[in-house]
């Protein structure tokens, strides 16, 4: 066992710890730690945002490179604070709107294309060069897809054949929400894994 | 209490003690359990082998902290995959949190295989706004990045030189915490036709699957488990494939569990059938 | 112009972003451009906003003496020491990213790996088998646990005869039904969105624009 002399290790162990001793319960150690972290996390991303806005995004292009237009964008950003205060509030819907409208315009060709028109495509096949375990797949996920869509058309009452297509639907759902589980803990496993191998390999050096 | 309530009721402590115990054990005591390669996992490698000496690779850190334990073996062996093979890599990040991971991955990636920043790879940092900045770097990367992470213009960076939009990068490879992998293919793909490939957490990578069938994400890696297999192909073993005994035997632990808690279940209702009667 | 001049704008910058995809013509390709410049400040500023928010609340907090408000003050420490050296030693070596590495990352990532805990003792006391459906979800789960992990390549036999390997069964499940279903899912979603969209191009969703005045 060979344990660690660098000191931000021993830190970043003991902090580990204290955010790991939640399990047991709730106490101030990790109640300290919680709230170092959304201290120094705000203060990291801080930095990065006013680097990223305002010095790249706006200095450099506005100021270093001769394009007075961007300035705009920058004018619309200040215009955001503007919600600090009851009177002005109204003013910020401004960069609010400019700002969904213009997520919202290239969502919509973008969207159609890539997860309707492709993904529909993608869906239908040519049996022919296909051996017969393709085939079968293929219509299992043409039947999955299509049913999964019906299920969730509330337009209609789901009775009598919407009904039993729908129940279709149902269990190719309850499948893909079983994979997604066995995902999810897979997930989250990881994660721990992660911390042990830092506290047995950087921190105590049990492992090598 | 009768057996099947006991079942029904283990202690939540016992639990936890139990996964942390069965995590823990086998990276002490590695098992060596060998890992399988799936096909995902070799389309995203044949997406890689298939770049040539001299090729330029966008590699997009999409994560920050609380997934680096499942993404960062990914990110490594890919730079490992592309810097041994004399790729070169243009990295950013889509979060503010994945700036410093980001550097230190690539500062150490490079330093094992002598690359020199500016010229071999570039780190042009954090950009607010990933979908306007997906859609903005098909237009032009310098004008999306007018200088890199370090505040050096973009136009005086020698890799960059000959990188102004999708068509000069080979390959996006999106290594995410989140559904950015899917607006890779959304944006960069889908409008300007950029090959994609991704690195996802477990809780993503199901999600690609509608992708991957389509062709719009040609290969990906799966969790630790993907990192683990892409490791395993290139030879390059690292924390995916350490992590793997301990990944086998608490998914085999949480599985017991819900069996002992479902064998209960099943008891407890034929015993109420049976009062009820 | 308090709500119609931001609708107004909308259905511009809207209609623009949307047009631009569909023509090659230079001045839809130089608005968007600068369209796609102005949103990225926007955001930024947007998050730094956000920053002074979190001030705002620990301020009062620890002012009106709120329950647990003395961790406020390690909250407004941590978040000035961040900034301090930032400013004072710069970001490229020095505090900033020693406290990124050694406080930031580690108590980020452990702080999800509670989950793993947290979703072992929760599948163990919710997950029944009660309706076929349940049963359904919990084989599927099941398989993709084992299949997905080493350990899933010893799971494997022949019945009658017919090999049969837990790694195939869960590769089928994955790239088969739970793809069709995730398919669904997205497509619907895909058809939502793009509704939802169009309702904020043409100003009848107004949601964003916050409460009525």
């Amino acid at each position: 066992m060979e344990v660690t002399h660098d000191a931000g290790i021993w830190v970043a162990g003991i902090l580990t710890l204290a955010i790991f001793s939640f399990l047991y319960k709730d106490n101030p150690f990790y109640k300290f730690a919680e709230h170092l972290l959304v201290g120094v996390s705000a203060g990291y991303y801080l930095v990065q945002y006013f680097f990223s806005a305002a010095y790249k995004k706006l200095w450099v292009p506005v100021v270093q490179q001769g394009n007075p237009i961007l300035i705009v964008g920058g004018i619309l950003g200040i215009l955001m604070f503007t919600r600090l205060f009851r009177k002005t509030e109204w003013i910020s819907r401004y960069p609010v709107a400019f700002y969904i409208a213009a997520w919202a315009g290239y969502v919509i060709p973008s969207y159609i294309q890539v997860r309707i028109l492709q993904q529909a495509q993608a869906t239908m096949f040519n049996p022919r060069g296909m051996g017969l375990g393709e085939i079968v797949s293929a219509s299992v996920l043409m039947v999955g897809v299509a049913t999964t869509l019906i299920y969730f058309y509330f337009s209609a009452e789901h009775k009598g054949p919407l009904k039993t297509i729908s129940k279709v639907g149902i269990t190719f759902l309850m499948i893909g929400f079983g994979a997604t589980f066995g995902y999810n803990v897979m997930g989250r496993i990881s994660l721990l894994i992660g911390r042990f191998q830092f506290l047995f390999t950087d921190w105590l050096g049990i492992v090598h | 209490m009768a057996f099947y309530d006991r079942m029904m009721s283990i202690d939540r402590r016992i639990i936890f003690l139990s996964v942390g115990l069965a995590v823990a054990i086998p990276i002490i005591v590695p098992l060596g359990f060998p890992v399988q390669v799936s096909e995902e996992t070799r389309s995203f490698y044949r997406e890689m082998a298939a770049l040539k000496p001299g090729d330029t690779i966008l590699l997009s850190f999409d994560y920050e902290g609380d997934v680096m334990a499942e993404l960062n073996p990914m990110a490594v062996a890919v730079l490992r995959h592309a810097f041994s093979r004399d790729i070169k890599v243009v990295a950013i990040t889509t979060y503010a949190g994945g700036t410093g991971i980001a550097e230190r991955l690539l500062t150490e990636a490079a330093a094992r295989y002598g690359k020199t920043y500016g010229i071999d790879y570039v780190f042009l940092g954090y950009n607010p706004d990933w979908s306007g900045t997906m859609l903005r770097l098909g237009e032009s990367f310098k004008a999306t990045y007018p200088t890199d992470q370090y505040g050096k213009s973009t136009y005086e960076i020698p890799i960059m030189q000959n990188v102004e939009t999708y068509r000069d990068i080979a390959l996006v490879v999106s290594i995410s915490g989140s559904a950015l992998s899917e607006y890779w293919a959304i944006w960069a793909g889908g409008r300007y036709g950029a090959k994609v490939i991704s690195g996802n957490t477990a809780i993503q990578a199901i999600l690609i699957y509608p992708y991957y069938k389509a062709g719009q994400i040609p290969g990906f890696l799966g969790g630790l488990k993907g990192a683990a297999e892409y490791e395993k192909l290139i030879d390059e073993p690292g924390m995916g494939i350490r992590g793997m005994d301990a990944q086998s035997v608490a998914h085999a632990l949480m599985l017991a569990f819900i069996i002992v808690g479902n064998v209960g279940y099943f008891f407890s209702r034929r015993a109420q059938a049976r009062q009820s009667k | 112009m308090k709500r119609q001049g931001p609708i107004i704008l909308a259905f511009t910058i809207g209609m623009l972003m949307l047009v631009q995809f569909f023509t090659p013509a230079a001045f839809f390709k130089q608005a968007y451009n600068i369209i796609l410049d102005w949103k990225q400040v926007v955001l930024g500023f947007t998050f730094i906003l956000g920053t002074w928010s979190l001030i705002r609340y620990h301020y009062t907090k620890i002012s009106r003496r709120r329950e647990n408000w003395q961790y406020s003050y390690v909250t407004l420490a941590g978040l000035a020491a961040t900034v301090t050296a930032a400013l004072v030693w710069k970001t490229a070596t020095g505090p900033y990213p020693w406290l990124f590495n050694n406080v930031q990352v580690p108590m980020q990532s452990t702080m999800f790996s509670l989950l793993a805990f947290f979703v072992a003792s929760a599948s163990y006391r919710a997950f029944r088998a009660r309706t076929f459906h349940a049963t359904l979800l919990l084989i599927a789960g099941a398989l993709v646990m084992l299949g997905r992990v080493p350990i899933g390549a010893y799971l494997s036999g022949s019945v009658f005869g017919v090999k049969i390997s837990l790694v195939e069964i869960s590769d089928w499940v994955l790239n088969v039904p739970n793809a069709a279903a995730k398919r669904g899912i997205m497509i619907g979603v895909g058809l939502g969105m793009t509704a939802t969209a169009i309702k904020i191009v043409l100003g009848i969703e107004q949601t964003y624009l916050g409460k009525t005045d």
